[in-house]
């Protein structure tokens, strides 16, 4: 087999998503650091992830997490200075593991020095940093984002005596990206961070990064040409480094983002998450396929990002109303567990602690075609906290066993930037890492084995796709393909037994061979292949001619 | 035969892929292209847009259909092997058709409609007639809802009718069923009903299966079944249901598809109907009844001839069905002239009753007991129809009511003669 080029090692990856404050404490301040994070990368490894990605970590007041940034070109000090940064970077590598970083593009949080120096005046040599305006009414129908918070893109500036753009909090000013200073400058931003080695970026909220009169201003051309500016000189001065996408867009629109392979290599595919959810509590495929079906191929290098959940409310922007109302009654009957157009909980409790339906997920989720990310404490089912407020109750700090706040700090608990989950079902005496590690079939440990097995062929990540249409629509069953490997994936979404009959005529001739226990199954001949599949059970084949 | 399964292996097979549903609708169907298409399309987006969340499933069973009926069935299917972008659904929308044999049956069709909702645990199952042309996506909610939501475990139509249509009904089946089983039902042979899963457990074993009440006459046998065990029933109004015209030739069928099973239930349910007394009224939804003017088409005069000849002809069999005075009054009644004509209630009551009696004692052919009651079934509409000419809707409404309470004043005739038998007498 020839190995596949280096430069697309995020085809391959496995991503972890983690944010510094929530892993582990080294200083015992009850704030996550750089330091703890280096000392969990051992853990890390042997889980079998290849790549993390760090949610922001720059000084900021921390109105929104730390995406509210204040100081591009640092660490905020309570995670740690520049040189322990570079010392887990350099930990990671040793360890073969990639590190993504976010930045956010579109706007800066309000404290930000360009933004005070922007408002200071109307002459400002930054006043045409940021975007402002007389008055409140340009751009006039650009939806708003924050609806459980903002009333308009806009907000008045005492101080300049203007209003100034803002998609999101309108503590965060969005940059103006028709200024080609602040073009430059995002560009030495990256700069800076690459050099120090970082593999790639995570680039938030980047369909509003231009305005224009009369549109949506999302997903604008001008907006493209300013990712294809970067991405240009990205390749040019640092090959083999990748850019990925936030952006929430419908899968059409998300295309755009790929470009003919000159704007992000990888970008999130938002509107199949929680059409995956969904798929489960319906028990019908339908909804996973569809939303395949309708996804555009995109060019060779470029990927799609898998994830289940993530650090922000499982977004149901990209669904229709009739599926909304469908998940916010499956998954949020609790108001409070709703927020803006989403849900704020986490996998585990989304699927009511359901071990066998926490797998099928996660077997969609590194089986599908694209690179998956795993949320932190997914790995292990850590609950969540919807009376934290905001989307704090998904960040609460990592479980590492059953002592003195959860392993996490030595801190006294009061000080920890966020209470720990302490309910008796997720709470972190009842879930934690070390009593996972302990039990062969724990979450933790059949979650290794499964990346494992992922991380046996490169199929997953790369191979085509072909959907079998077997009349059972509760069983999900679909073709992997590259090259002369091909991988049957066949899941059952129900909570009951099914069996299913399958048209493999193009395979006949060949075993299957279970990928986990590497057991053979009947050879594929004349008659619909027949498969009998447990609740939520599901299968990988590798198909053999022998 | 006995041990054969009226699902075929294919039909199980469908079934299986299909799995749990919340909810069943039938189709019997055989040659209908003509009208299935609508009706189909109907049922597709009543089920899409009352119930997007259910688990829904369209079974449709024929009879041999050469037209392409099945075709035009399958077709309403939505899953996602058919990508179809400007249909909003949740779920996947089964769509399964099955040939039962080349012969019409509805006994076979409904049988296999309860036995697939039982084995597919359908919360509800409708039965939608393949030739309602005046279906709306409404019908399907209105006859499910009750039964998802409201516990239910019968819902019967209620239409807006001619007010000279379904004679049959106005004047024996609604009547006398109500007589019997105390219950006001308006549509005892519905063409579109819903039943709960409840009730389709009580029917799957059921032996009207396996006698020709159930084959023949299969939606009389559910009612009677529902009303006889007491499920909760509700009757919803589904508006107007096109008039099919009737042939000739099919009184005698329509006869044996309704009255049969009725009397046949009748024998079955001996000690319960006959101790039901008073009459309860089953919530409705809309309005029990709804009448439309229009004149009278056919021949009036060749109906009231049908009857004399058939009184005279069928003398000999009449005498061993009717006791000798009722006999005696429809004789007088037939020689009648025609503006003399008059086949009142009690009479028409007597003859219905005497007619139950015979056919529980077999006292001839069964069958050739439910052909003799043809001709003056014809002599009872005539008369029907002269009388209420002119009538408004709701003096029309108010002959039925008589007519029923006619029905009801006169059970204990019918209970001495059901049990003279019994007696020897």
């Amino acid at each position: 087999m020839v190995s596949p080029p280096a430069s697309l090692w995020y085809k391959d990856a496995v991503i972890y998503q983690v944010h510094v404050r929530a892993m582990h404490d080294s200083n015992g301040d009850g704030i996550g650091d750089f330091g703890g994070l280096a000392q969990k990368l051992d853990y890390l490894k042997e889980l079998g992830i290849n790549a993390i990605w760090l949610m922001p970590f720059f000084p900021s007041p921390l109105r929104d997490d730390g995406y509210d940034i204040s100081d591009y070109y640092s660490i905020h000090p309570k995670y740690g200075t520049l040189d322990d940064f570079k010392t887990f970077l350099a930990a990671a590598r040793e360890r073969n593991i990639r590190v993504v970083i976010e930045l956010v593009l579109n706007h800066t949080s309000d404290q930000h020095p360009w933004f005070q120096e922007s408002r200071k005046s109307l002459d400002s040599p930054r006043r045409d940093w940021y975007v402002w305006s007389e008055t409140d009414n340009r751009y006039h129908g650009t939806r708003i984002i924050f609806l459980d918070t903002e009333m308009s893109n806009w907000a008045w500036d005492p101080i300049s005596k203007q209003y100034y753009w803002h998609r999101f909090f309108s503590h965060q000013p969005d940059l103006n990206y028709d200024n080609p200073a602040v073009r430059e400058e995002m560009w030495n931003v990256m700069k800076f961070w690459l050099d120090l080695g970082v593999d790639g970026f995570r680039l938030d909220a980047v369909p509003y990064l231009v305005e224009r009169e009369g549109t949506s201003c999302e997903n604008l051309p001008e907006t493209h040409s300013v990712i294809k500016e970067l991405r240009q000189r990205l390749d040019e001065n640092y090959p083999g480094k990748m850019l990925l996408a936030e952006a929430n867009q419908w899968p059409a629109d998300l295309q755009a983002y790929f470009g003919d392979g000159d704007e992000f290599h990888m970008a999130f595919h938002f509107p199949l998450m929680p059409r995956m959810f969904m798929a489960l509590r319906l028990e019908d495929r339908k909804p996973i396929t569809e939303i395949l079906q309708q996804t555009p191929k995109i060019p060779d290098p470029c990927q799609w990002c898998l994830f289940l959940r993530n650090h922000d409310e499982l977004t149901l922007e990209m669904v229709t109303d009739m599926e909304r109302d469908y998940m916010y009654d499956e998954y949020a009957r609790d108001k409070g567990m709703r927020l803006n157009l989403g849900i704020r909980r986490r996998l585990s409790p989304l699927l009511d602690n359901d071990r066998r339906r926490i797998e099928l997920m996660n077997g969609l989720l590194m089986s599908l075609p694209g690179t998956p990310v795993i949320y932190y404490g997914d790995e292990i089912g850590m609950g969540d906290n919807i009376y934290l407020g905001d989307r704090h109750g998904v960040r609460t700090p990592m479980q590492w066993d059953g002592g003195w706040n959860a392993g996490f700090s030595g801190a006294d608990p009061e000080s920890l930037y966020s209470a720990l989950i302490l309910n008796p079902v997720y709470g972190y005496q009842a879930v934690n890492v070390e009593r996972q590690k302990r039990s062969q079939h724990s979450l933790l440990n059949w979650t290794r084995r499964l990346l494992q097995v992922r991380k046996s062929t490169s199929i997953f990540g790369r191979g085509s796709i072909e959907f079998l249409y077997p009349a059972n629509h509760r069983v999900l069953a679909f073709v992997r393909q590259l090259g002369n490997e091909t991988v049957l994936a066949v899941n059952n979404l129900s909570a009951s037994a099914q069996a299913v009959e399958l048209d493999l005529s193009e395979f006949k001739g060949n075993i299957l061979v279970e990928m986990f226990g590497r057991n053979i199954f009947p050879r594929v001949g004349e008659l619909p292949y027949l498969l009998t599949l447990g609740p939520y059970q599901f299968y990988w084949f590798r198909l053999r001619r022998i | 035969m006995a041990d054969e399964s009226i699902l075929s292996d294919d039909l199980v097979r469908q079934l299986m892929s299909v799995g749990e549903v919340d909810i069943l609708v039938g189709l019997h169907t055989h040659d209908h292209a003509d009208t299935i298409g609508p009706v189909v399309q109907a049922i597709r987006e009543g089920l899409i847009n009352h119930f997007p969340r259910e688990r829904v499933a369209i079974l449709n069973a024929d009879a041999g259909s050469s037209d392409g009926t099945r075709d035009l069935i399958r077709a309403a299917g939505i899953d996602d092997a058919r990508y179809r972008s400007k249909l909003q659904t949740l779920r996947t929308l089964h769509v399964i058709s099955s040939q039962y044999g080349t012969t019409v049956s509805p006994g076979i069709a409904m049988h296999i409609f309860v036995e697939a909702a039982d084995l597919l645990r359908a919360r509800g199952c409708a039965v939608v007639s393949p030739d309602s042309s005046d279906i709306q996506p409404d019908w399907v909610d209105r006859l499910l809802q009750p039964v998802l939501r409201g516990n239910i475990d019968l819902v019967t139509p209620t239409y807006r009718r001619h007010r000279f249509e379904g004679i049959l009904v106005t004047n024996l089946m609604y009547p006398m069923m109500r007589a019997l089983y105390g219950r006001n039902v308006r549509e005892p042979r519905p063409a579109e009903f819903a039943f709960s899963d409840r009730l389709s457990g009580l029917l799957v074993n059921h032996p009207m299966w396996s006698q020709d009440a159930g084959r023949l006459g299969p939606e009389v046998c559910v009612t009677i079944e529902a009303l006889a065990e007491g499920f909760p029933l509700a009757q919803t109004y589904l508006g107007a249901r096109s008039h099919l015209e009737q042939q000739p030739g099919d009184l005698v069928a329509a006869l044996r598809q309704s009255v049969g099973p009725l009397f046949w239930a009748m024998e079955s349910l001996d000690g319960t109907w006959d101790k039901i007394q008073g009459v309860q009224a089953v919530p409705t939804n809309g309005p029990e009844y709804e009448v439309t003017e229009g004149t009278v088409k056919g021949d009036l005069t060749r109906l009231r001839q049908m009857f004399s000849s058939g009184v005279a002809d069928l003398a000999p069999v009449l005498k061993s069905i009717l006791s000798p005075a009722v006999l005696q009054q429809l004789q007088q009644v037939a020689s009648l002239p025609e503006e003399q004509f008059d086949f009142t209630d009690e009479l028409w009551v007597k003859v219905v009753y005497e007619f139950a009696s015979s056919y529980r004692r077999s006292v001839i052919n069964r069958d050739h007991i439910i052909q003799a009651l043809a001709p003056l079934y014809r002599g009872r509409a005539y008369h029907f129809i002269t009388q209420n000419q002119d009538v408004a809707p709701d003096a029309l409404e108010q002959r039925v009511e008589a007519l029923c309470e006619s029905f009801e004043r006169l059970k204990p005739y019918l209970v001495s003669l059901w049990t003279a038998q019994e007696r020897g007498v």
